[in-house]
């Protein structure tokens, strides 16, 4: 059986990962996939086929919008699946559009195989306690978990555009602010070094960014610090409600390791942990660990680190 | 204000044990209001606090299911109605399906409120499906809300930005945990809960005819947790030492 594979393009960061989930689900089905990008998100990289769908409202703004004008243009071409990466918009187009074409639905999936008649693919739950199986009946809508598959070179493939009409959205964007790049970019950081309740004050952060910064990786924190504390704005929080991260390196300061942050964490390479509690589940979850006092410890590690360098 | 909130009465993951076979054993397992589920009513009870009227909310689950019922009741709720299924044997479109029929009867509301995801199966397709079938406006990940007249104001917090969303009323919202600290209901609140109404619905008379439904997880397993767990112990200029040569033998620190 041959399959027709959309990748929706909803966000530039994702696009490229969700084309090549596609791209290998067509290539063993024999099938093709055809990238399809909204408006002005971006430009189109990899793909058999490319299309573009445009609307007489801004598409990329407005996930209700999308998914109207995906349904539309779903509903000519019909594919097999489709594929969106499961970010906060991206989970809104995905179950839209699953409830517009009356299709199945799953988000955060990775692991994606295709059976008899069935898209078939995992996704943590019970806070990543667990892995469920899941099966959607084809045609299907899948929301990727994002961060997780490589990405594709470009093709050379032309993008065809199709034009359609939707209604005006029912929410209007009256402003949006980007939050600041640069200071944190945890998503594609190697290394992270990241703070939890142990850290006594706010001042005392200096010891997590100092480490950071000698080892050249980015600074992340627990939710606690963020959401509790707010002495680090909230893009720094990892875990299931905050950014998910897959560096070479993690490693959780005075973390005691709630099952939601460890979930955020556990695609990483290394995990390694301080903690003055000996039973902090955060060493069940780690590679590496040191019982003791981070005021004492990370000191002693910035100073075992610049004398390796000399 | 007419607020409906949808809660759901999840297992609690923390205390989750394995069974023999590799699954999680839910059969008698603890279970609790799905974490994030507070916030979405502290919210619903802030805004009456703000514009008066009433907090109406909807749960699916097995009997078991009134305890979180009782919880938001006991938290300020006025009234709560509960829809008898599992919502762990169906998949989020029926779920979805079905606090909408719920919805309808008690309704018109003004504000649904949802939480982003539930905490056992952290999805979050449930809230805009709501807003699709509803037909209504729908505005996810909020992180402040403000109600002025029939106009919301929301602040939504997405991975690289916030945006600000304008929406008329009535509308479809979820809530991020950081939009408020969930209250702790008095032990009188809690003890009053019990006598506020509670309306026992059934998947039968909401969707009349409606097909079985169909679960999208064939099986769940525990998930492997290979890590090494080798812990250094002792002085810190030791320890630290013996964790940066373990670091660097793993090649993962800068050359």
């Amino acid at each position: 059986m041959t399959v027709k594979i959309w990748a929706v393009s909803e966000s530039p960061s994702v696009a490229n990962e969700v084309a090549s989930v596609a791209a290998a689900i067509a290539g063993g089905a024999g099938g093709g996939y055809v990238v399809v990008g909204l408006d002005d998100s971006g430009p189109l990289l990899a793909g058999d086929e490319k299309l573009v769908v445009r609307a007489n409202t801004l598409l990329s703004a407005s996930p209700e919008a999308a998914s109207d004008a995906l349904a539309v243009a779903a509903k000519e071409a019909n594919p097999d699946v489709i594929l969106v990466g499961s970010t906060r918009d991206g989970k809104e187009i995905a179950s839209r559009l699953a409830v517009k074409l009356g299709r199945p639905c799953s988000s955060e999936v990775f692991g994606v195989a295709l059976g008899t008649g069935a898209l078939r693919g995992k996704r943590n739950v019970f806070a990543g306690k667990f892995i469920a199986e899941v099966s959607m009946t084809l045609p299907c809508v899948v929301a990727l978990k994002v961060g997780t598959s490589p990405t594709l070179p470009a093709s050379a493939a032309l993008a065809k555009e199709r034009m359609v009409g939707v209604a005006a959205p029912k929410t209007k964007m009256v402003e949006r602010r980007e939050k600041q790049k640069g200071t944190v970019d945890l998503r594609g950081a190697k290394l992270i070094v990241s703070a939890g309740r142990g850290i006594k004050k706010k001042e005392d952060l200096t010891l997590i960014s100092d480490l950071a910064a000698a080892l050249g990786g980015a600074v992340g924190c627990s939710r606690p610090l963020s959401a509790d504390m707010g002495w680090l704005p909230e893009e720094h929080h990892i875990g299931l409600t905050g950014v998910t991260v897959h560096p070479d390196l993690y490693l959780a300061v005075g973390i005691s390791g709630q099952l939601q942050h460890v979930a955020g964490v556990k695609d990483s390479k290394v995990i390694a942990a301080v903690n003055t509690d000996k039973s902090a589940p955060m060493f069940e979850a780690s590679d590496y660990g040191v019982v003791g006092d981070l005021y004492a410890v990370l000191p002693a590690m910035l100073r075992e680190i610049k004398a390796r360098r000399h | 204000m007419k607020i409906a909130v949808c809660v759901k009465h999840a297992v609690d993951e923390t205390e989750l044990k394995v069974d023999s076979g590799g699954n999680p054993q839910l059969k008698g397992a603890s279970t609790k209001m799905s974490t994030f589920d507070k916030n979405a009513v502290e919210e619903a009870l802030r805004l009456k606090a703000a514009h008066q009227g009433e907090v109406v909310v909807v749960t699916i689950g097995t009997p078991e299911a009134k305890k979180t019922m009782k919880e938001a009741l006991a938290m300020g709720a006025d009234r709560g109605m509960l829809v008898s299924a599992d919502p762990l044997a169906m998949d989020t479109r029926r779920t979805s399906e079905l606090l909408v029929a719920a919805l309808r009867r008690g309704g018109p509301y003004d504000m649904i409120l949802c939480s982003e995801g539930s905490s056992d199966m952290y999805s979050g397709l449930v809230p805009p499906m709501l807003g699709e079938l509803l037909d209504l406006p729908y505005v996810g990940y909020a992180r402040k809300i403000d109600v002025s007249g029939q106009l919301a104001k929301i602040e939504r917090a997405l991975e690289d930005s916030v945006e600000v969303v304008e929406a008329p009323l009535p509308l479809v919202v979820s809530v991020v945990s950081e939009i408020n600290e969930p209250r702790y209901p008095t032990l009188i609140q809690i003890m009053q809960a019990g006598k506020k109404p509670m309306e026992d619905l059934t998947p039968e008379a909401l969707l009349p005819g409606a097909t079985p439904p169909v679960p999208l997880v064939r099986e769940m397993k525990a998930q492997a947790m290979a890590r090494k767990r080798v812990l250094y112990e002792g002085l810190p200029e030791e320890t630290a030492k013996k964790l940066v040569d373990a670091l660097a033998a793993e090649g993962v620190l800068p050359r």
